[in-house]
């Protein structure tokens, strides 16, 4: 019974790549990394080795999932929304090592101190790659719906994310 | 000279809080306050839109608990088109429920609050985690980590993914449940079972003991209780009355319907989150020595509110429980026994559910018409009691939406709560990291959900503790 279970895993953990889209769409551009897998969804043909999940604000959560799952991902793609102070809009990639504070916050369950779960996932030999957009404006009340910079970058994201990380031997 | 330690925000909790400690001229706690800010505009942002998109987007408020306010909203939504889910739509949804709250109470007792305990309290911040359980207890992690996937596996075969629900509908669920699929969670259940009754056996002979003077001095305050009970008074937290059980042990049932005919709403100034208390009391006082009106949600108050919990082995534990502390259970660390009493009750609810024959019945919805009406759903969130109330006008759109999650209503409990583990812990103005994670402990045993009470987006440090003088100058600072 028990070895027949442990076969038994959610569909986020059976995949070699995961493109993770982060980030509350009910806030304004921060809804970019929803918007981002929505996008994908609709608009490109999914390979059976990829899985692509809206995680909303629940990131944390099953990036521990992962951490600690026996049988990992090659490769961990997060697409999400940053202030870095550049041109709304603009697409560039985070080193994992140089994540900003709030992201790493983000990405340590529960801000459990010194445990940076994207670095741990790295150092599991998970291939991490941190896709992000530089916002516009976030609300502080809530406001669906991207600023039209974000709109803008959603398709170039697909793109990019579907040529760097789709199909990949 | 007056110093205010302020510990902003409370590590490895959901979200963002800040803990200030007053201190006196002598260096001994004055005052404390816990300070969060509100989800701002949620309700406002719902007024217009069809209600039957609520339990859709509620799931958006947080990643952290998305099925209760998934779940309390279909439950406003039947109420506001005034159906009643088939008996298979409804055992799904309690299904769910379960699996939903194993997860979840895993995840506190053994990565979020467990870490306090099994590494200990004064342990390195930097040990004091998950990772630190691993490299003592890698067993223990390895199998906690399996059942946490199969909550998660079990999540998705029964409602078509694991985040963000949408498969509980007004009027029911959207997706019946198959027979091979039935087959395939009964196993994982019982696994499911298995470490639930490995994880209270672990926690009473590692971790209890070994604690009981931390347990039984640390936060402790008197207080009410609110909570969920069947007809009969057993355990149940997808559906039943509300409990509302004073400190002495009394108490009044009530539809939940009703709530606010016993429950108000205190304002503080100094605080964006709202202060419910008992009606009942007349006044709101969170004064230590004479409170008022202050009751608490979660685990404990479950434990404490309820008569019996109608599943054997969940049962038998309450009963040892009750024989150690009494009922109701005032010992706010108790909140972590009474955690893991609530994970085999539902571990074995789970199993219930999956052999009962009509879980896979097909009839699992009933059709909604839209109507004017005003509607209120309310399940036990793992968290806390947690009521959604929708108001509609004959087309079905809101007109009307108010939310109270669980962590609000323990809003009151917790400031208290700080407020006795600081008096307890810092004196003549001796503190260090042990003693300042002993009071975020205190705040840790409720499960706050501050992410789902409260919305913050500066993404600051985990952990950061200023000292500032009378003057408010700032005169020293720590960080973890």
């Amino acid at each position: 019974m028990a070895d027949e279970s442990a076969c038994v895993v959610p569909q986020f953990c059976a995949k070699r790549t995961l493109v993770l889209g982060c980030g509350n769409l009910l806030f304004g551009d921060d809804g970019f990394g929803p918007a981002v897998i929505e996008y994908l969804e609709g608009n490109y043909l999914i390979p059976e080795d990829v899985c692509v999940m809206d995680v909303g604000t629940g990131v944390r959560n099953l990036l521990f999932t992962l951490a600690l799952d026996p049988t990992l991902p090659q490769k961990i793609v997060i697409v999400d929304a940053v202030d870095r102070g550049m041109r709304p809009g603009e697409i560039f990639e985070l080193p994992v090592e140089n994540l900003p504070p709030e992201k790493t916050d983000d990405f340590s369950l529960h801000q459990v101190p010194s445990s940076n779960l994207a670095r741990d996932l790295v150092d599991a030999g998970i291939e991490v790659h941190v896709v992000v957009c530089q916002i516009d404006a976030i609300p502080q009340s809530v406001k669906p719906g991207l600023s039209r910079a974000l709109m803008d970058a959603v398709p170039r994201m697909c793109s990019l994310i579907v040529s760097r990380f789709f199909n990949q031997d | 000279m007056t110093k205010t330690l302020v510990i902003q925000p409370v590590s490895r909790i959901e979200g963002h809080a800040k803990v200030t400690i007053q201190l006196d001229e002598a260096g001994n706690v004055q005052d404390t306050r816990v300070n969060v800010i509100e989800l701002r505009g949620f309700e406002k942002f719902c007024v217009g839109r069809p209600v039957e998109e609520m339990p859709r987007i509620v799931t958006r408020i947080c990643g952290v608990c998305p099925w209760s306010h998934h779940l309390a909203s279909s439950k406003a939504c039947d109420a506001v088109f005034g159906v009643e889910p088939p008996p298979t739509g409804r055992k799904l949804r309690e299904l769910c429920n379960s699996v939903a709250y194993m997860e979840e109470h895993i995840l506190h007792f053994f990565i979020l609050a467990g870490a306090d305990f099994v590494m200990g309290p004064d342990a390195d911040p930097a040990t004091r985690n998950i990772i630190g359980i691993i490299g003592k207890y890698p067993d223990v992690a390895t199998r906690v980590v399996k059942v946490r996937h199969m909550c998660a596996k079990m999540l998705e075969v029964l409602a078509g993914k694991a985040i963000h629900p949408d498969a509980s509908v007004p009027g029911g669920f959207s997706k019946p449940l198959l027979a091979p699929e039935r087959d395939q969670l009964r196993k994982m259940a019982d696994e499911c079972l298995e470490l639930a009754k490995f994880a209270i056996d672990f926690a009473k002979k590692n971790i209890f003991p070994q604690y009981l003077d931390v347990v039984k001095s640390l936060g402790v305050i008197e207080t009410g209780f609110l909570g969920t009970v069947k007809d009969d008074g057993a355990l149940d937290l997808y559906d039943g009355k509300l409990r509302l059980m004073s400190k002495d042990g009394t108490f009044a049932d009530f539809p939940y319907d009703k709530y606010t005919d016993y429950i108000s709403e205190h304002i503080e100034p100094w605080s964006y989150l709202k202060f419910p208390y008992d009606k009942r009391a007349g006044k709101f006082s969170m004064e230590l020595d004479s409170p008022n009106g202050i009751y608490r949600t979660n685990t404990l108050a479950r434990i404490n509110v309820c008569d019996f919990i109608d599943t054997p082995l969940a049962q038998a534990e309450l009963e040892e429980f009750r024989n150690n502390f009494g009922r109701p259970a005032q010992l706010t660390l108790l909140y972590h026994w009474a955690r893991l009493i609530e994970l085999l009750y539902n571990a074995e609810n789970a199993i219930r559910l999956l052999d009962d024959p009509k879980i896979t019945n097909f009839e699992t919805r009933r059709k909604v018409e839209p109507r004017a009406a005003h509607g209120i759903g309310c399940v036990e969130a793992p968290r806390g009691t947690l009521i959604h109330d929708y108001t509609t006008d004959a087309n079905g759109i809101l007109t009307d939406v108010n939310l109270i999650v669980g962590t609000t209503h323990n809003n009151a409990p917790i400031n208290m709560s700080v407020k006795q583990a600081a008096k307890a812990v810092i004196k003549d103005g001796r503190y260090d990291q042990g003693i300042l994670n002993r009071v975020e402990m205190a705040i840790r045993a409720y499960d706050p959900c501050l992410s789902c009470a409260t919305h913050k987006f500066d993404g600051t440090l985990a952990v950061r503790i200023d000292i500032y003088n009378h003057d408010g100058r700032l005169i020293d600072s720590m960080a973890n």
